[in-house]
């Protein structure tokens, strides 16, 4: 099984049997080394982990007891605002940008001496889904670089996946969390909306966007996100954590847990995937769960639903772009509009100014009753299919993605092809529901298969506890031979 | 099928320009994705209202002043300020 990183070392800390100061600096050098293979890393912030490490000593050398994420080397997506700290989007817009203000989710974990080492690559905007359209080239999948770590998180999953991080913080629009911990081996958790703050998570599609953890175990998975999801009043739609602290039912018994699983999540997906999927059920079954099949219709609509709404929603925050408070100001312009125009063309990539376009045309008028407002009359068809299908299970096991990661430079030449491989999990932001996805197997190029199992409003505990329960008994997780090996 | 006439118009609206040589490229993939849009036109459910995710309701706080950002610290973002203000060309004559 895939053990827990951060239990470990914060053992390892408080038993004295490592500094923290030395153990920054092992990832630190791991870093260095090994991140012009993976391009995880666009800002690394050593000083800054050094000073975290120096306190936690300090603490330790006191006597002091520490908590248990105290100390431990992190990484956070270039879209989590750190104050000080440059924070760009990957985009040429923000190239300079540095914040005056911390996320929410980073001012907890900075309270509690995490160790931020630097700030990790991603799809210009989160739009994408290999980490091609960064504007610093996209990450590499640390089991096999010529393959792309996913996106749009994909920095943090590279990093993670190739252990130059402990863990990470990402976000999850359509799927960029899930997807590239699916891709690189790993586990990414997507929580219910409102379950983690978003202040400070620079915004693409509001409605959709959440923070969760991407670490090597769903023990640490469980351990970041509780540590996280607190209620949050600079969030309106904050709500925080509904129930106990996840840890506490973790390891949990499963028998009589009733997995569903619905056909439609397997149509199109490449055979290797829905053999991993068909052999994680038989697992299930030898831990007492029962598998219950069922349909689930409105998922056609979803990839459909999702572009438009996103899309709708990102022409509206990405307006704020025009170059006179922050970020890139084109240099040569005769009024403000023209300004404003050209700073935007210049600063945008190609596949931000598709998702503005599309967004711009589907809320024009004489479409937005076409397009917009029937996408979001489906939203509601798809939140009701969800709620009737948890009356009948307690979680749903899914792939996470149909295929395993592309080769470099595949993703960006046909953009409906690239929009399929979110099909499986945009569902579950369209619904605000949480989703965990957990390594399941290796295809023929020994390129990681990620399974995704998908809950209840706030029902992260149990699709935890089935992830736990899974990884345990199935012993999928393969380290890659990159990075600080523990 | 999308003209290159609508996309012109969608990027004015969008305060984008679209450069003489990208407009044929832009515009074929621009119908694409369009045409995928429009696959939700083909669903015989009508759809059900939905105004919000999780029912969430306005959440309102007093209007109390309370303190902000260091004035300098946010103009260090910006490429141009003068005398405490976001620097722009005169908007009107």
């Amino acid at each position: 099984m895939s053990e827990s990183k951060i239990v470990k070392l914060h053992g390892m800390l408080a038993n004295k049997e490592i500094s923290c100061t030395e153990l920054t600096q092992t990832y630190i050098d791991a870093i260095q080394k090994d991140n012009a293979a993976l391009n995880a890393y666009v800002t690394v912030t050593p000083e800054t982990a050094l000073s975290a490490a120096r306190t936690v000593d300090e603490k330790i050398a006191k006597g002091e007891t520490i908590g248990l994420l105290e100390g431990i080397p992190m990484t956070l997506k270039d879209n989590i605002s750190t104050d000080g700290i440059k924070t760009t989007c990957c985009s040429k817009i923000l190239e300079d940008y540095v914040p005056i203000y911390d996320a929410t989710v980073w001012n907890i974990l900075k309270k509690q001496n995490a160790v931020l080492l630097g700030k990790t690559n991603m799809d210009e905007f989160a739009m994408g889904s290999s980490c091609e359209t960064s504007c610093f080239g996209g990450a590499k999948n640390p089991h096999n670089t010529d393959h792309v770590a996913g996106g749009s998180s994909g920095g943090v999953a590279s990093a993670v996946g190739g252990n130059i991080a402990v863990y990470g913080l990402g976000s999850d629009t359509g799927g960029s969390i899930r997807q590239p911990a699916s891709f690189c081996g790993i586990v990414g958790l997507k929580p219910t909306y409102g379950a983690v703050s978003r202040y400070g998570l620079i915004a693409y599609a509001s409605s959709f966007d959440q923070i969760g953890p991407i670490t090597t175990s769903v023990e640490d998975a469980a351990a970041v996100f509780d540590a996280v999801s607190e209620y949050d009043e600079k969030d309106s739609t904050s709500q925080g954590r509904k129930e106990a602290p996840v840890t506490d039912t973790l390891k949990n018994d499963i028998k009589g847990m009733k997995i569903g699983i619905a056909k439609e999540y397997l149509d199109g997906v490449r055979d290797e995937v829905k053999e991993a999927i068909q052999k994680a059920t038989d697992i299930y079954q030898s831990l007492g769960a029962e598998i219950v099949y069922f349909d689930l219709p409105a998922l056609k609509y979803a990839l459909p639903v999702y572009y438009i709404l996103a899309c709708a929603e990102a022409s509206s925050n990405l307006g704020r772009y025009d170059g006179i408070r922050y970020g890139y100001k084109a240099d040569n312009y005769f009024d403000v509009n023209d300004m404003i125009k050209k700073t935007r063309s210049n600063g945008f990539g190609d596949e931000v100014k598709k998702r503005i376009l599309l967004g711009t045309y589907v809320l024009s008028s004489g479409y937005y009753d076409a397009y917009y407002k029937k996408a979001q009359n489906l939203r509601g068809t798809i939140v009701n299919a969800f709620k009737n299908a948890f009356t009948g299970c307690d979680v749903i096991l899914a792939p996470t993605v149909p295929m395993t990661a592309f080769e470099n430079g595949h993703a960006v030449s046909d953009p409906i092809e690239t929009y399929l491989t979110d099909i499986c999990t945009v569902p579950v932001n369209i619904a605000g529901l949480p989703g965990v996805s957990v390594p399941c197997g290796f295809d023929k190029k020994g390129l990681p298969i990620g399974m995704q199992l998908i809950g209840n409003t706030f029902g992260e505990a149990k699709i935890l506890n089935a992830a736990w329960q899974y990884e345990n008994a199935a012993n999928m997780f393969k380290a890659a031979d990159f990075g600080v090996k523990l | 099928m999308v003209s290159k006439e609508e996309i012109m118009k969608i990027a004015i609206l969008s305060k984008l320009f679209v450069a003489e040589d990208e407009i044929d490229g832009l515009t074929a993939d621009m119908d694409k994705i369009i045409a995928f849009a429009d696959t939700i036109n083909n669903a015989s459910d009508e759809g059900t209202d939905f105004d919000n995710i999780n029912n969430l309701s306005n959440v309102l706080r007093e209007d109390e002043v309370v303190p902000s950002y260091d004035r300098e610290k946010i103009l260090a973002n910006a490429k141009d300020s003068d005398d405490g203000c976001f620097l722009v060309k005169n908007i009107m004559k």
